[in-house]
């Protein structure tokens, strides 16, 4: 009799600490989005939280493009998420969220979707041999072996008849606004090597992200865009 | 009258067995018959019951809720960083205030532009529905890569639609019918001098001559050599399509326009010539890729048409 009573206690006990467990993490939960986006990454508890939460949420939904440590994969030119460049704002938590939420080029009119990368080549507005030399600029942009004298008339192209600058910047570092990647930060969401640097003048890019609001809730894509700024920006977590 | 030991033997031997026992055991409907009462009561409950007050809290996430529905934190904070141009942290509170009430609003009119059903009476909104559910669809079509084999396939295909401009210098000679010059003429004689004219003018007969003779004035709707949309324009479909099968030196018969008789005469014709894949490159392109796009709408439709059930009135068809 005392046995069945010490189990019955013991179970008790058991299901009140799952309660006061699981009541815990939705209270965080609840102050995950209570909070402004970028007032998160202040407060280690709701990190840590988040964290937690995206792990396997960031597995299923995310992996597929981004690659299972958020390294990116260059073949659907999905962007590296670790390091500090970012295609669309400055890589806050808002500005990450509101990527997750309406996605690129999504059809959602919310979604990011300024321009795209012209298929230079294809539509006849730069000849091949243009081509090669304004690959010849990017690599001498990077710090790469190139070569002067085309590099020097791609620069010129850069400027005048490619339109590069219009979207790149005269100084090839980007625009966020427009999703336009920094040229001179050796950072290729499609690969840098000049072959393939050659085929996104050539024949232009038009990446898509999906929109992930009405799939995932808002709490998840909180948790998803703290956990990948936290991986992005080396967030310790205690 | 059967009882219930009487029923076919086609039913199934359980319900049988159970009909045996409710008709053997005393009182056996006094369960049945108190779940029923239970069952009457909750919906007697539920029917007076008052419904659940509204919700009177926004939850997480949320910066306001207008008749249930929601505007989000994150575009709340987008919407005021767009129209002030400034990070959201600085950003007073009297303006915040003026973008959540202009949201709120817009959120209003919006709720009751569908409570008018709008989408169901108004061009504009139906477009406009129309365009995002085709934009939507078209953009993992776009994605795909495009190779210079496609565009040349896609070319060699439709090597027709692919020329260069054709130019013409053509005049063109009016006869109004009934107008100064001919104030007695008839259609029927009007149409008689402007046949007479043509042949004429193929015979040789001098151009002022025959102009005099016969009333007709110059349109001048063409001047000298124009590249063919040019003269389609100022010639009119109708014109411009007679004049671009027409060679150098050849004379039209009559046509008839508002305006009176036509006859055309090529002064000198260009016609378009196949281009060459460089050439129109842009064009092969922008063509090709319009024509995935349509497909991805065309299947789209057929997607929605499968899954629809659409009643058509008798005598009609699409």
């Amino acid at each position: 009799m005392k046995a069945w009573a010490a189990l019955l206690v013991a179970l008790v006990a058991a299901g009140y600490a799952w309660q006061s467990h699981r009541a815990a993490v939705r209270r965080l939960q609840a102050q995950l989005l209570q909070a402004a986006p970028d007032a998160v990454i202040r407060r280690s508890d709701l990190v840590k939280a988040a964290v937690t939460e995206a792990t396997p949420l960031y597995a299923r939904y995310c992996a597929a493009c981004h690659g299972d440590h958020m390294q990116g994969n260059t073949a659907l030119g999905a962007p590296d998420l670790t390091d500090s460049h970012w295609l669309y704002g400055s890589g806050s938590v808002y500005d990450i969220e509101r990527t997750v939420l309406y996605g690129i080029r999504s059809g959602n009119p919310r979604a990011r979707n300024v321009t795209d990368m012209p298929a230079f080549g294809l539509t006849g507005m730069l000849k091949p041999g243009e081509i090669r030399e304004l690959v010849e600029y990017l690599l001498m942009l990077d710090h790469r072996p190139y070569d002067g004298q085309a590099a020097l008339a791609g620069r010129a192209l850069y400027l005048s008849k490619g339109n590069c600058f219009d979207c790149h910047g005269t100084d090839a570092l980007g625009n966020t606004d427009y999703g336009a990647p920094d040229l001179t930060a050796d950072v290729w969401n499609s690969g840098g090597d000049p072959g393939t640097l050659y085929q996104s003048i050539y024949s232009g890019r038009h990446r898509v992200m999906p929109a992930w609001r009405g799939t995932l809730t808002l709490e998840q894509i909180r948790a998803l865009s703290v956990y990948i700024y936290a991986v992005s920006h080396r967030l310790t977590l205690h | 009258m059967p009882s219930a030991t009487d029923l076919p033997s086609t039913r199934r031997p359980g319900l049988q067995a159970l009909r045996r026992r409710l008709a053997q055991t005393p009182g056996s409907l006094a369960l049945p018959a108190a779940a029923a009462l239970a069952g009457l009561l909750l919906a007697g409950v539920g029917l007076v019951r008052r419904p659940p007050p509204p919700i009177q809290s926004i939850p997480p996430g949320y910066a306001a809720l207008v008749n249930g529905k929601s505007i989000l934190m994150s575009d709340y904070m987008a919407q005021t960083m767009e129209v002030t141009g400034a990070s959201y942290d600085d950003v007073s509170p009297a303006v915040r205030a003026k973008v959540l009430r202009d949201m709120i609003n817009e959120e209003l009119l919006v709720q009751r532009g569908v409570v008018l059903d709008l989408p169901e009476t108004t061009t504009e909104v139906r477009d406009v529905m129309v365009a995002a559910v085709n934009t939507q669809v078209a953009q993992p079509v776009l994605a795909e890569p495009v190779s210079d084999e496609q565009l040349k396939a896609w070319y060699t295909a439709h090597r027709n639609a692919y020329t260069t401009e054709g130019a013409m210098d053509v005049t063109d000679l009016v006869l109004h019918v009934g107008g100064y010059e001919n104030a007695n003429q008839t259609i029927a004689q009007a149409e008689t001098d402007a046949s007479e004219a043509a042949y004429q003018l193929r015979s040789g007969a001098d151009l002022r001559y025959i102009m005099d003779h016969f009333g007709f004035v110059d349109s001048h709707r063409t001047s000298g050599l124009e590249l063919d949309f040019g003269a389609k324009i100022h010639l009119g479909a109708q014109l411009f399509n007679l004049a671009s099968t027409m060679q150098d030196g050849q004379v039209s018969d009559p046509v008839t326009e508002p305006d009176g008789l036509h006859v055309l005469i090529m002064n000198h014709r260009d016609t378009p010539r196949p281009a060459a894949f460089d050439a129109v490159r842009n064009k092969v392109y922008q063509d090709y890729r319009d024509a995935r796009r349509q497909r991805a709408d065309q299947q789209n439709i057929a997607l929605l048409r499968r899954d629809a059930r659409i009643l058509i009135a008798p005598g009609l068809r699409e």
